[in-house]
């Protein structure tokens, strides 16, 4: 079985870990419109190459970053989101007029 | 101990206890809580060949959050260095520490442990949150020369004795299910506390059993464990 | 006997048929350009061709007609989905495939065999009342069918109340169907090319020339081509020809597996699936079991098959047919999905002016074909949406007007 090396816990089995996605910046909460929200949500790069990518392991609940080669299923490196990730972002409810539609 | 102690006494039980008294378990009251004493005769010999026994409804809990390693060591707490190691604490409570901020607390066989009730009772800072590891957790204990070989039945990760030093913790798939192993040996006697989802711990029981069975295992009591230390 | 078959191969009177023109050179300029040739690329220039007059057009493939995901997929007709648009869409399609050998006078083996989707949980049994409801609404023959009927269908299906997840009930679709996947794509590239159409096998788009909004030129690895539309139709490779025209897309691309053993005799009439056990068994005309399951965890654009893909696949349809046990893999492959977050597919304009997509085709797009090539090329010629696509127009993601069918798949993804 192909290995994947978690920050947290070391190398282990591909089945032990859950993909969570393509990495991309949140817009700023507190003045993105709904269409940004949408973008953010639903559009990917769907890159075919090298992406950074969020991976779970899920017999700890470790969220972590991958860059891996989506035509090789090559795994670059493995790291902590804690370095994208340093501050808590506390969300209050913002009314825009589009989500007043 | 009053013998004829009924498994349903406490509100507090193990999703196993029906298994249990299909195989004839005498329930005892250890601590706060109820537990299996014993099945059979001799098992003090049988945990140390291969044993498995339901440490459920013992006390154990969780904290996790960004404020949760500085607050343990306010409140007294030694964790080790790294994680998925544990450390014994004065009062016997293992601390398991399984990121940069969590952290698992798990009594001993006593059925009580003043720093779990010490932890649950005083106030939270900010990004400290409580798990209900009771709750939402079985608990589990694989004893015996023949553990190690029952483990790799059913786990990629090598937890032999000579490669997984006692007080080291593995969270990996065990019998396909998420399980966090810590290695926590009773005196001499090689032994794995496993931690895994509730809902499914009968599944797990019964694979367990299944894998055993080639090296004579069977279940055990607690006193099997205690007699053991 | 095989004299008569060998003199007929080796008579000059019976010459080997020509599905399509042989590559010529690309002219500089068409009307429209379709960017793959599987079943829907070819079926869109069939239909502009033939009922729209429009037989400037190029069909350009980077690799082989229908090579790509056309080849690839398990081959399963039905039309008992979810929603409303969802439904109505596909069984638009349905109803083309019944006559499709006649419409374009190629035999595309559709065979009637019916679907039988199978429930292992009470959510699951409230799903597929749900889907009956809708499905028989919209003039789809979709009905709950208890395990006794189940037991009627598939009579070799493993009904034992023992079983890790026992089958509590099923949503059987009698319309249910499958096809000759190759014979659908030579299908509609010969009736095509017999039209003016050229199909250009080894002609890889590499870029999208735009000025002011319009496209004006695709470059391709045997040079400019001026046009006056684009379509794209390349399932498996969206994203990436999207952007090239600049336009993002709201697709991760999975692998899917799939494998057949060797053949049997004639043993299993339907198409069997279990979204709960991740896997959907039928039997093909030749006798081998095509055992098809959900997507690969992760994104990939690679088809390579995985050991651990065949062992889940293999302990799935154990579980629901154990007389499996004994039969021989004779391949497996993958093809790859573009999954979308709704499990609809994304069709119609794009921020482009004269840049079409036909996209998003995840698991869902074989049996859409007959309707894709209708609508696609309706919308082509006349630069109106039609109606029953309108509902999948890559702009309702903006406007969170999802279609969900994540409900109705065959296997879950």
């Amino acid at each position: 079985m192909k290995i994947l090396t978690c920050p947290l816990n070391g190398p282990r089995n591909m089945s032990e870990f859950t993909y969570g996605g393509e990495y991309h910046p949140t817009p700023d909460h507190a003045d993105a419109s709904a269409r940004e929200w949408a973008e953010h949500v639903f559009f990917h790069h769907n890159t075919a190459g090298v992406v950074t990518e969020w991976w779970c392991h899920n017999a700890s609940s470790y969220w972590f970053l991958a860059e891996r080669n989506t035509l090789t299923d090559e795994v670059l490196r493995t790291f902590d989101c804690d370095q994208l990730y340093n501050q808590r972002i506390d969300f209050s409810a913002v009314t825009t007029p589009e989500t007043r539609k | 101990m009053d013998p004829s102690i009924s498994p349903t006494q406490t509100s507090r039980r193990s999703s196993l206890y029906r298994r249990h008294s299909q195989l004839n378990a005498e329930f005892h009251s250890f601590g706060e809580t109820i537990a299996v004493h014993h099945y059979g005769s001799d098992e003090t010999t049988q945990a140390q060949n291969l044993g498995l026994a339901d440490l459920s409804t013992l006390p154990r809990v969780g904290f996790k959050g960004a404020g949760a390693l500085a607050w343990a060591e306010q409140c007294g707490v030694h964790f080790p260095q790294q994680p998925n190691w544990a450390s014994k604490q004065p009062d016997g409570t293992l601390v398991a520490r399984l990121s940069s901020s969590e952290l698992l607390m798990i009594g001993d066989y006593s059925g009580h442990s003043p720093l779990i009730d010490r932890l649950a009772a005083a106030d939270r800072p900010e990004r400290v949150y409580p798990l209900p590891r009771a709750d939402s957790h079985s608990w589990l204990a694989l004893c015996g020369s023949h553990a190690p070989d029952t483990l790799a039945k059913v786990c990629a990760v090598d937890l032999r004795p000579q490669h997984f030093e006692n007080g080291r913790i593995a969270q990996t798939s065990l019998a396909k299910i998420n399980a966090i192993i810590l290695r926590s040996d009773i005196g001499n006697l090689t032994n794995y506390a496993i931690f895994s989802d509730s809902s499914s711990v009968e599944y797990l029981w019964d694979s367990l059993l299944d894998a055993m069975a080639e090296h004579l295992g069977s279940p055990v009591g607690l006193q099997a464990l205690i007699d053991n230390r | 006997m095989p004299f008569g078959l060998l003199k007929y191969g080796l008579s000059s009177e019976y010459p080997a048929q020509q599905h399509f023109n042989p590559a010529a050179d690309l002219k500089k300029h068409y009307d429209v350009v379709i960017i793959g040739a599987g079943g829907h690329g070819t079926g869109i220039a069939y239909h502009l061709a033939k009922y729209h007059g429009i037989t400037n057009v190029a069909v350009l493939e980077k690799s082989y007609l229908g090579g790509g995901n056309t080849a690839r997929n398990t081959a399963v007709i039905r039309s008992n989905y979810l929603t409303e648009e969802g439904v109505r869409f596909y069984r638009e399609s349905v109803k083309l495939w019944q006559n499709l050998s006649n419409e374009f006078d190629y035999n595309v083996m559709l065979e009637n065999r019916g679907q039988l989707t199978l429930a292992h949980s009470d959510a699951a049994v409230r799903s597929f009342r749900w889907r009956a409801e809708v499905n028989q609404h919209m003039g789809v023959r979709s009905e709950l069918v208890d395990r006794q009927q189940i037991a009627e269908l598939v009579p070799n299906l493993r009904m034992s109340e023992e079983s890790r997840f026992p089958i509590m009930a099923g949503l059987w679709h009698a319309d249910g169907a499958t096809a000759r996947h190759d014979a659908v794509v030579w299908g509609y590239a010969r009736g095509a090319c017999q039209r003016g159409v050229e199909l250009h096998q080894l002609t890889e788009v590499q870029d999208v020339e735009i000025t002011a909004g319009r496209v004006t030129a695709v470059l391709t690895n045997r040079g400019r081509v001026g046009c006056g539309a684009v379509v794209q139709a390349v399932a498996g490779a969206s994203s990436v020809v999207a952007n090239m025209a600049g336009i993002k897309l709201p697709i991760h691309s999975y692998p899917l597996q799939a494998m057949v053993t060797q053949p049997y005799k004639p043993l299993l009439t339907p198409h069997v699936s279990s979204p709960h056990v991740h896997v959907y068994v039928h039997q093909t005309s030749r006798g081998e079991f095509v055992i098809g399951g959900g997507s690969d965890p992760s994104p990939l654009y690679n088809t390579r098959a995985t050991l651990e893909q065949r062992e889940s696949l293999s302990a799935a349809a154990l579980e629901l047919f154990p007389f499996l046990a004994q039969a021989r893999l004779l391949r497996q492959w993958a093809g790859t999905t573009d999954m979308t977050p709704d499990y609809s597919p994304i069709m119609g304009l794009s921020p482009v002016e004269n840049y079409y997509l036909d996209a998003g085709w995840g698991t869902w797009g074989f049996k859409a074909t007959p309707i894709c090539g209708v609508s696609m090329a309706e919308l082509v010629a006349t630069q109106k949406v039609p109606d029953i696509i309108a509902p999948f127009a890559l702009e309702r993601f903006y406007r969170f007007e999802q279609i969900n069918e994540a409900g109705a798949t065959a296997a879950s993804h």
